[in-house]
């Protein structure tokens, strides 16, 4: 008796646990958990986490609950065909990732074997220019990105010189070399065409360089970490440096690592989601839960806005109709309207430049 | 002209940087002839101690800067010792007397562990503090260059032979030098004389961790901000200065750590800054090709 | 080992509280700063915070884990000396042969892998992982564990021979099976490339020099992009196709794929489990290569040569080649490694390539045991499953990777499987006999 009971009691706990399970709908963010950019992964994990929770609450999606998988790359190639391997073993529908242009490329090439759809916020032009239709990108590209860039300091530095540095990774050395394009394009050649190692601590080689060639302006494709320690070097050498950049450098650690300096620091970036008065009601909720929604932590939310109303739109969570809806159709997000074009690409992604002040980031006018 | 005196004085501060760091490298080398991997982690624990200890001290308003340099280094070579005596003891002693890539794995593990302790504990962001010491003293000034040499990096030169000069004078002339140098030409024979060789070789453990918290220390003042991953990119120069020079010698360490800092400095001022680690592995090539024991090892006499 | 041996005495309770105590003070001195101590970013600035709590409970685990794991080395030291009393005498022949039963069994399981896991991918990715790594280990084998010259730039043959694959096959449209053979010899003669200068070297001072020439050929790796992409390094690297069929769903006009040729339906699996029967053979190949080579002349001037470079010259062998052969094969072993992963991955960038990957070929074989060909296939399969059974620990996963790689070192500092013995050895009656592989 008090066997059958407790296997009773056994069988209802082991259906409760799994019955849920097995209605759940899959889908997934991947990107560095750890390592170096740990911080990025969090933005994402973070938003992801707050669009799976109002989605559900919304009723999911064609009726199903949504279950977040987590994946950590720490933007190492190698882990990121791990990553993907494991998404494709828990049945994912769906992936927001990766974060890294060098992971999002091997990691994409399994999910398209698989026919899985992915929106990702890598900028390089090579995630798109592959022909993969499995690929939807939520951030503008790189090349965009730096005509944006490479025209704003023709225009608002005319007649100062300018160096453009990179730090030798896909990312940074993409942007350079297209802000180096667009400044000539616009009729103004770089002084010095520059490259540091990531990691490294030692600038002041560089900072007096440029001191030496008379540089007041200088055009950085890389991350913030070393943005910010070119600047601290350049202030002590007596150096008054403006820095133009990219996406990463919305990162507020520029802000601490940096200090007062950091406020002669200007970056392109999607136009603020926190300006768009349709994203208000989501960002109050963010910053009730105590979230700053900064950086990529309203993309990952929108990504899942994205899957949320293509689903609906395609009446089904299969491939080919996701595929198609997801092509032709155009999503209302908290990054604004969201369409692409027969690559992927968004169609309308527009850059802004912005500029650090006071520790907040604003656009520069 | 300008421009290569002010090239020279970043290159010098450099060199004296992974000179510092070389010894450890070379002082332990010496002792058990294994090249401790874990060295350049141990500088960033240093690193990391630094500015814990700083931000205290700013806590504490405490603005004299003297007192706060000596405060810091002295917390920071407390605690770093202690990593220095507490990975010999966890990864190196058990390993004592087996092969010899034993240790060189066991050290690349603890190299691996340390990087990661100290991100689970201190955090992946970068750490910065506010500039400690600022300004410098302007040497030369034409109207298209003021060369201009900064207190910190006066003081990291100054430091640094200053300590260099000390540890000659300890290895050379004292009781303890003596039995570092007993240990380092035969253990056993060592041992034999009633020199403590397990305390001998701990002591050399944890003066080369002190020496990489001076460092540390310097990078801390110097750069203003650290992160988790500042040992590896250090401990591989720093090691490559310690080869170059001759590994097992102190002045040889020293004069690897500046002739890698400048080299560094002015081939990325006048050549290809992108091709700078070239340069610096090339040139270490070709030394060795010509003297296979470094600029200032001994050659090593083999016995059969 | 030590010289001095102590007689085994059961330690005293005090003792045990003693020594744990020690530890324990050892453990707050350490874990003051970085665990009682943190810094916190306070709007822009950072202050300190305190985890007292949390370096307590540190403090109390080391101390409560020293009394425990004293007490069970003690446990089983004794057991273990108990045990070598009873059973001193043929203990290497009986490893030899429980190394040789684990060897047979790890093939069948290999072998029967996929079809145990036919639809689960990753399972078969992470074993075609184990395998790249499992070549690598045998490739630097040779360098090391045979010849035993210290090389801390393998990684550099394992990216010569992805990137001639690579290039060859997005540039020039080699198929795999033609650009195979030819990466393999590209890398190899890197490797006589990178031997010949540097043989007067010797131990460390060569270890140094090679892990420049890895840093070397990466830096060149990124900076030339106009020959290798530069970082942006190469993508949509076309995958090996079976004997001409495309493993793809929707194959081109007038050909056929894969599934359709066999009537099979179309599943992305066949590709990945052809890959990985691909790699099991080759890594067959290689180790049946690699045990040959061990007994042939050449074989056994490597381990001679590890064993007293002097003699050999006395004995008036040609250590130039000897040492060049290494290098060589070594690097081709790797070359073919790299090609594999190139195949698997179908992009490669430089930052596949850094020094850390080296040092991790290199703790493959020294933890199973250097020269020992099954003792690597272990380390392999230890390295790379420990950090990814360690994805479900997320953040400790790499901590734990470190910790284990030390912890086993100091458990068995020869390796997994460490008896290193020679390949070939004189028996009692004077003819050769063979010895362990």
């Amino acid at each position: 008796m008090m066997k059958k009971t407790l296997l009773a009691t056994a069988c209802l706990a082991l259906g409760a646990l799994s019955q849920p399970a097995l209605a759940d709908l899959a889908v997934a963010i991947a990107g560095p958990m750890t390592g170096q950019y740990a911080s990025a992964g969090d933005q994402i994990r973070r938003g992801a986490e707050m669009a799976i929770a109002d989605i559900n609450a919304r009723g999911g999606v064609l009726g199903e609950r949504l279950r977040l998988e987590v994946g950590d790359d720490a933007c190492d190639p190698k882990q990121a065909v791990s990553v993907a391997n494991t998404m494709v073993n828990r049945k994912i529908v769906f992936m927001h990732g990766h974060w890294c242009s060098s992971s999002t490329i091997p990691a994409s090439e399994v999910y398209n074997e698989v026919d899985i759809l992915m929106a990702t916020v890598s900028t390089n032009p090579q995630v798109t220019e592959r022909g993969l239709d499995n690929i939807f990108r939520i951030m503008g590209r790189d090349d965009q990105q730096g005509m944006v860039a490479g025209q704003y300091i023709a225009e608002t530095f005319k007649g100062r010189k300018v160096a453009v540095v990179d730090d030798k990774s896909a990312y940074g050395k993409g942007l350079a070399d297209e802000i180096a394009k667009a400044m000539t394009a616009a009729g103004m050649s770089p002084t010095l065409r520059e490259a540091i190692t990531a990691g490294e601590k030692d600038y002041s080689g560089l900072v007096t360089k440029l001191k030496a060639a008379g540089v007041e302006v200088i055009a950085y494709g890389g991350y913030h970490t070393e943005v910010a320690l070119i600047l601290r070097q350049a202030q002590a050498a007596g150096l008054q440096l403006t820095v133009m950049g990219g996406d990463t450098l919305t990162n507020s650690e520029l802000v601490t690592a940096a200090g007062p300096a950091a406020d002669n620091v200007l970056f392109t970036f999607s136009p603020d989601p926190r300006k768009n008065p349709e994203a208000a009601p989501v960002v109050e909720k963010f910053r009730a839960a105590k979230i700053e929604p900064e950086g990529y932590v309203l993309y990952a939310y929108a990504a899942f806005q994205l899957f949320e109303q293509a689903a609906k739109a395609a009446g089904s969570t299969d491939y080919d109709a996701l595929e198609r809806a997801m092509r032709n159709g155009s999503f209302n997000t908290v990054i604004g309207t969201l369409s692409f074009d027969a690559k992927g690409d968004q169609k309308a992604p527009g850059f802004v430049v912005y500029r650090w002040q006071g520790g907040q980031y604003d656009y520069a006018r | 002209m300008a421009y290569a005196l002010q090239q020279l004085i970043n290159g010098l501060t450099l060199g004296a940087m992974y000179g510092l760091i070389a010894i450890g490298y070379t002082m332990v080398y010496g002792i058990i002839g294994m090249i401790n991997f874990a060295h350049g982690d141990i500088f960033m624990v240093s690193a990391f101690i630094a500015i814990t200890a700083f931000t205290l001290l700013a806590a504490a308003d405490v603005t004299s800067i003297p007192l706060a340099l000596t405060f810091v280094l002295i917390v920071a070579i407390f605690f770093t010792s202690a990593y220095g005596w507490a990975v010999e003891r966890t990864a190196y002693r058990p390993l004592r007397g087996s092969t010899r890539l034993a240790p060189l794995i066991s050290a690349i593990g603890m190299s691996i562990f340390l990087q990661n302790a100290v991100q689970l504990t201190q955090g992946a962001r970068v750490k910065p503090i506010p500039p400690v010491i600022e300004g410098g003293v302007e040497l030369w000034s034409t109207p298209a260059f003021t060369v201009q040499i900064g207190w910190t990096q006066l003081l990291i030169i100054v430091t640094t032979v200053a300590l260099m000069i000390a540890f000659t004078w300890m290895i050379t002339q004292t009781a303890f030098g003596r039995q570092q140098r007993a240990c380092e030409q035969d253990r056993g024979m060592a041992a034999l004389l009633g020199v403590n060789v397990d305390r001998t070789i701990s002591f050399t453990f944890m003066l080369g961790a002190a020496l990489a918290a001076v460092a540390g220390v310097m990078v801390t003042v110097y750069y203003g901000v650290v992160d988790f991953f500042i040992g590896f990119l250090a401990g591989i120069k720093a090691f490559t200065a310690a080869v170059l020079g001759g590994i097992g010698s102190l002045p040889g360490a020293m004069l690897g750590g500046l002739l890698i800092g400048l080299i560094e400095a002015f081939w990325a001022a006048y050549l290809w800054a992108e091709y700078k680690d070239v340069a610096t592995f090339g040139i270490l090539c070709l030394v060795l090709m010509l003297r296979p024991s470094g600029l200032l090892g001994r050659p090593e006499v083999e016995k059969v | 080992m030590s010289a001095v041996v102590f007689a085994h005495h059961q330690l005293t309770p005090t003792e045990r509280l003693r020594d744990a105590g020690w530890i324990a003070f050892v453990a707050l001195i350490l874990g003051i700063p970085l665990i009682g101590l943190t810094t916190v970013d306070v709007g822009g600035r950072l202050a300190v915070d305190t985890r007292f709590g949390l370096l307590a409970m540190a403090v109390v685990a080391a101390f409560g884990g020293r009394l425990v794991l004293r007490w069970a080395v003690d446990h089983l030291k004794g057991r273990k000396l108990a045990r070598q009393r009873a059973a001193a005498g043929n203990a290497g022949g009986r490893a030899q042969q429980v190394v040789n039963v684990l060897g047979w069994l790890a093939l069948g399981a290999s072998v029967a892998l996929p079809i145990v896991f036919s639809d689960n991918r990753y399972v078969v990715d992470t074993a075609t992982t184990v395998l790249i790594y499992v070549m690598l280990g045998w490739g630097l084998n040779v360098v090391v564990g045979l010849a035993g010259l210290l090389d801390l730039g393998y990684v550099a043959f394992y990216a010569v021979g992805a990137y001639s694959y690579a290039l060859l096959s997005t540039q020039y449209g080699w198929s795999f099976w033609e650009a195979l053979p030819v990466s393999g010899a590209l890398a190899a003669g890197f490797g006589i490339l990178l031997g010949y200068p540097i043989l007067r070297l010797r131990g460390d001072y060569l270890a140094i020099v090679t892990l420049g020439f890895g840093e070397i050929i990466r830096v060149i790796l990124v900076n030339w992009t106009e020959f290798s992409g530069g970082p942006n390094g190469i993508s949509s690297i076309p995958r090996p196709s079976f004997f001409g069929l495309e493993f793809t769903r929707r194959p081109a006009e007038g050909s056929d794929s894969f599934a359709s040729f066999f009537g099979l339906e179309f599943s992305a699996m066949h590709r990945l489990i052809f890959l990985y029967y691909l790699i099991l053979v080759l890594a067959l190949l290689t180790h049946v290569f690699v045990s040959r080579l061990r007994k042939l002349p050449v074989g056994r001037a490597w381990e001679a040569l590890r064993e007293d470079e002097i003699a050999c010259k006395a004995m008036g062998m040609n250590t130039t080649n000897i040492k060049l052969s290494a290098f060589a094969i070594g690097a081709m072993l790797g070359g073919f490694a790299g090609v594999f992963f190139a195949a698997r991955q179908g992009f490669i960038s430089p930052e596949s390539f850094t020094f850390t990957e080296s040092a991790i070929i290199l703790a493959i074989v020294v933890l199973g045991g250097m020269g020992s060909q099954m003792g690597v296939v272990l380390a392999a399969t230890l390295l790379v499953l420990i950090p990814e059974f360690g994805r479900n620990f997320a953040e400790y996963r790499m901590l734990l990777f470190g910790m284990a790689m030390v912890l086993i070192m100091v458990w068995r500092p020869g390796g997994l499987l460490a008896h290193r013995e020679p390949t070939l050895r004189l028996s009692a009656d004077g003819k050769a006999a063979r010895g362990g592989a």
